[in-house]
């Protein structure tokens, strides 16, 4: 069709509208793309690892070791698959810990991706990402607590995906753990601290009933971790799981920004062109040709941006996959481990959006007759909207009139403007909110309630008189099971003395210590999670014999990571089953020495610096968010604004010639939009506050922590400023467009 | 082909006002003719030539164009009988501006089975040489003359011209009015002509004459002058 000419030609001619939709889309694909793409590749890689690798269903550790036939029992008991596997954790290079397994040969079956697996004396194979952060390269030589060993190989466990050091660590950071696997021969004859764990591997992928409860009756249990409460496992699958929703919300929104500027573009278009229209209809053309010609406007859109958004997503997913992999020791295991559906959802899911909505607006564009598109519009429909016959609009002097009106006449409009600047707010405010909430995190959690230096777990139950010296807190944790009216959930229970100086129980400033005499002080993921406010009642369950306690929730304390629970140490004590005195666990000031008895030992300083460490990706993050934000805020702005001008050319012409400056027609036409811009700004404050909570709350369970999501008067001021620059430079970009209008303009119209 | 208009009767509300636009109108229009319809703004020529063309619905009456019953046709049948039978030429030329000359009057060739030949209908109309010239870069004679030609190409059984020299000095008016006359007796197409200038009159076979939506006078014109004598209004 000759028709179409005239479309690439209209495009040139309107290069800025369409480049601007090109670039939203473009944007939208791109996103959608790379992190589908890079979500997918882990995805697939950690499907296959788990799979084929024999992924741990369980482990666990006992206070006196498991003999082999013990084992054997057990597994013809409950159908798994035991192995013992033994680890030392090792300090090297100064501030670093690598935790050094015996090579498994059953479950968690380690895979090396470059060089060989360590077989002879003194060989040891280092975690990729550990081994890349220390320098150590293959054929390196390291050396363990006076052994020396050399590098063969890097090597990746299954149940080591999310690299950290204690179950409760959040952040993985290779500069301070890693771990690395060598033969038993080795690690026995490395000088050191050796703990033994059992790693178990079920068909159904679950804990046998009455398993653990087993284990226990053979030898205390120190430890049982199911997979779905491993967080070096399931942190992978929350970040696969989670990342859903950003793939598609984030994505979908700027696509709806962007067909939603292509329909206004459309529709300015057909109105444009009525008399055009009519003049085709008149001559013989069908309604089906015309669609077909004017959906030509959205195949260039839809094509040029579905086609550029992949590539530059399949580009960008690159850089994407190696960041994950940074985070996560997943091995590439096949050459094309991503799922092509997302290239296809990606470009077929925009365009399809984007030419059905086209469709619709020019079919009912399409729905007048010809006579009527060949008239002049203000004589086909010449109406006012109920809106404008308000008397506000019909008040004032002639220049608040006359905005007012430009508004109101263009609903969808102010409506689009609104969308693109809460969506900007928002995106702003969610970094804004989140390089504030990592520092708050750190700060109450951490500073303020945390007020140990080290805790101290030990291997079995202490009731030793000498450890609760001055300096010194004991306290009691345990796994229970909690119940509420809904749910029932796994969570940690402390019994802590009410007085200790190492634990400042509090919400908002005020203590809560003194609250435990009352009932229970819950964290705030736990509170989350259960759906209980102050005064609720919840009910524990022992894990191991089954007996159940009521009690009143007495606060929710400013602890944004865990499930935990806190209650006094006595009662904590006499609902497990344990002497009044016992405690399994120290707070202290002092950095303890290792020694037999101790299972393990946590240092919140190191806990702090791997916070620290990562708040340079939070900032990067918020910077990128931010750039997006304006980006975003630009486009829109800039488009909307220029479409305004566009269309009230014949008016600010004729403004031009009745002698009105280019600033004074700047003010009447160009700035119309500054209320809806403002309203959509305060509006979208809460709006940001309210999702970032909602979507904190909705990945809890799985994360186990909140973050805090208050807003300051400086962010307010930081976004106010951000989006008013925003504002003001695509007003300033849509200021040359006016004033290229020129003073025949009107005239011209007129003989239209 | 004869256009039969038979007690065509056409009115439309606007605000509380009932407008007669066509009263009971009734003429017969022979194949191969130039007709003018005359008379002042308001009289219901348009909405004649609207109607005749299958553009515009009216009330009552009959109307027979090519051997189709108008009325009974539903809305894409009309739209084929313009494709194939009509052609229109607006006051305001109505061209596609991001087309050149040639282009727009390829998007009325596309409608055609049997088009006539690009390069003789632009040398006919005279605009062979500007074929690559968009519309802006022609004057209102020129443009004119590209609408022509757009409507001819395909080879229309009528044309049908809404003031087509309304917006033009006498000297281009005269050039389109020859143009016109020069098509009708070329290719045998009958010309509707409606104008508010009774000297454009003197040029066609037959004259109608149209007052408050009635047909007042019809009557044939024995010695059409040539298109550079008609008197201009």
């Amino acid at each position: 069709m000759i028709l179409r000419k005239s479309i690439l030609r209209t495009i040139k001619e309107k290069k800025f509208q369409y480049i601007g939709v090109v670039f939203l889309l473009v944007l939208a694909v791109t996103l959608y793309t790379s992190l589908s793409m890079a979500i997918s590749t882990l995805d697939q890689r950690n499907r296959i690892f788990k799979n084929d690798y024999k992924q741990e269903t369980f482990h666990f550790m006992t206070r006196e070791p498991l003999k082999n036939s013990q084992l054997q029992e057990l597994e013809s008991e409950y159908d798994v698959t035991l192995e013992e596997r033994r680890f030392q954790d090792l300090d090297i290079d100064q501030d670093a810990v690598l935790r050094l397994f015996n090579t498994s040969e059953e479950v968690n079956v380690p895979f090396v991706s470059q060089g060989v697996m360590p077989q002879g004396k003194n060989e040891i194979a280092l975690a990729k990402v550990f081994a890349e952060q220390h320098g150590y390269e293959i054929g390196d030589s390291i050396t363990l607590a006076g052994t020396k060993a050399e590098v063969t190989g890097y090597v990746y466990l299954p149940d080591y995906i999310y690299m950290i050091q204690q179950q409760s660590d959040l952040l993985s950071n290779p500069d301070q753990f890693g771990f690395g696997i060598t033969s038993k021969e080795t690690l026995v004859n490395i000088q050191g601290e050796e703990q033994i764990q059992v790693i178990g591997w079920s068909e159904t992928n679950s804990v046998p009933e009455g398993m653990r409860a087993s284990v226990n009756e053979k030898s205390t249990l120190l430890q049982f971790v199911g997979h779905e409460d491993n967080a070096r496992i399931q942190f992978v699958e929350n970040e696969i799981e989670g990342a859903q929703t950003t793939i598609t919300t984030l994505p979908l929104f700027v696509l709806a920004l962007s067909i939603a500027m292509v329909l206004l573009l459309m529709k300015r278009r057909l109105d444009l062109q009525r008399k055009e229209i009519g003049t085709l209809m008149a001559i013989g053309y069908r309604k089906n040709e015309l669609i077909r010609h004017y959906l030509g406007y959205a195949w260039f859109v839809g094509l040029s941006g579905t086609v550029l958004g992949t590539l530059a997503g399949i580009g960008l997913s690159i850089p994407l996959s190696n960041l994950y992999a940074q985070f996560f020791n997943l091995p590439s295991l096949s050459l094309f481990d991503w799922d092509p559906m997302v290239l296809v959802l990606g470009v077929a899911t925009p365009l399809g959006l984007l030419l059905v909505l086209t469709f619709i607006v020019i079919w009912r564009a399409l729905k007048v007759d010809p006579l009527t598109l060949l008239r002049p519009k203000e004589m086909a429909t010449g109406k006012k909207s109920w809106l404008e016959k308000l008397p506000v609009l019909n008040s004032g002097n002639f220049i608040k009139r006359f905005r007012l009106r430009l508004m109101v006449r263009s609903k969808w409009r102010s409506f689009y403007i609104f969308l693109g600047v809460m969506f900007s707010t928002v995106l702003l405010f969610f970094g804004l909110i989140m390089f504030n909430s990592m520092d708050r995190l750190v700060e109450t959690t951490y500073e303020e309630i945390y007020t140990y230096d080290y805790a101290i777990h030990y291997k079995t139950l202490m009731t030793d008189t000498d450890e609760t010296k001055d300096g010194i807190s004991p306290y009691t944790s345990s796994e229970v099971e909690v119940t509420t009216e809904n749910d029932t959930n796994k969570a940690l229970i402390y019994g802590i003395e009410p007085g200790t100086e190492y634990l400042n129980l509090s919400s908002e400033g005020e203590k809560l210590n003194d609250r435990l005499s009352e009932g229970a002080v819950l964290s705030k993921p736990l509170a989350a999670i259960l759906g209980v406010s102050e005064e609720d009642e919840i009910t524990l369950t022992n894990s191991l014999n089954d007996e159940k306690r009521t009690i009143e929730v007495a606060g929710i304390a400013d602890v944004f990571i865990g499930t935990s629970i806190y209650l006094p140490k006595s009662e904590v004590n006499e609902f497990l089953g344990f002497p009044g005195n016992a405690y399994t666990s120290i707070w202290q000031g002092q950095k303890p020495k290792m020694n037999e008895n101790i299972f393990m030992i946590e240092d919140k300083q190191k806990v702090i610096e791997s916070f620290e460490s990562n708040s340079g990706a939070t900032k990067s993050s918020v910077i990128g968010m931010a750039v997006f934000a304006v980006i975003i805020g630009v486009i829109v702005l800039t488009l909307l604004t220029n479409l305004i001008v566009e269309e009230n050319s014949p008016s600010i012409s004729l403004f031009k010639v009745m002698g009105y400056h280019d600033k004074e027609v700047s003010k009447l036409v160009l700035s119309v939009y500054t209320p809806v811009v403002m309203l959509s700004f305060f509006a979208s404050i809460p709006l940001a506050v309210l999702s970032l909570e909602g979507t904190m709350n909705s990945l809890v369970k799985e994360t186990g922590f909140l973050m805090p999501t208050e807003v300051s008067w400086w962010m307010v001021l930081i976004g106010f400023s951000v989006i008013t620059l925003t504002y003001a430079l695509s007003l300033t970009l849509s200021k040359q467009k006016l004033k290229k209008v020129s003073l025949q303009e009107a005239l011209k119209k007129q003989q239209d | 082909m004869t256009i039969n208009v038979e007690n065509v009767t056409k009115t439309y509300e606007s605000g509380e006002v009932t407008i007669h636009a066509l009263r009971e109108a009734t003429l017969k229009i022979p194949d191969h003719k130039i007709v003018t319809i005359l008379g002042p703004s308001g009289s219901g020529k348009s909405t004649l030539l609207n109607v005749i063309g299958g553009i515009d619905r009216f009330d009552s009456g009959t109307l027979v164009v090519a051997g189709q019953q108008l009325e009974f046709l539903k809305d894409h049948q009309l739209t084929d009988f313009r494709r194939k039978y009509a052609g229109f030429i607006f006051q305001q030329y109505n061209l596609i501006p991001t087309l050149t000359v040639q282009e727009n009057v390829e998007v009325g060739r596309e409608l055609s089975e049997n088009p006539l030949d690009m390069k003789s209908m632009l040398e006919k109309v005279g605009m062979y040489d500007k074929k690559d010239k968009f519309p802006y870069q022609l004057s209102g004679g020129e443009q004119q003359r590209v609408a022509i030609a757009r409507a001819l190409i395909k080879n229309p059984q009528f044309l049908l011209c809404d003031e087509p020299t309304g917006a033009l000095d006498e000297v281009t008016g005269k050039k389109i009015l020859r143009l016109l006359k020069y098509v009708n007796e070329e290719f045998g197409t009958t010309v509707l002509i409606i104008t508010h200038n009774h000297g454009i009159g003197a040029m066609a076979h037959k004259i109608i004459k149209m007052s408050s939506g009635s047909i007042v006078e019809s009557f044939d014109n024995e010695s059409p002058v040539d298109p550079e004598k008609v008197t201009w209004a």
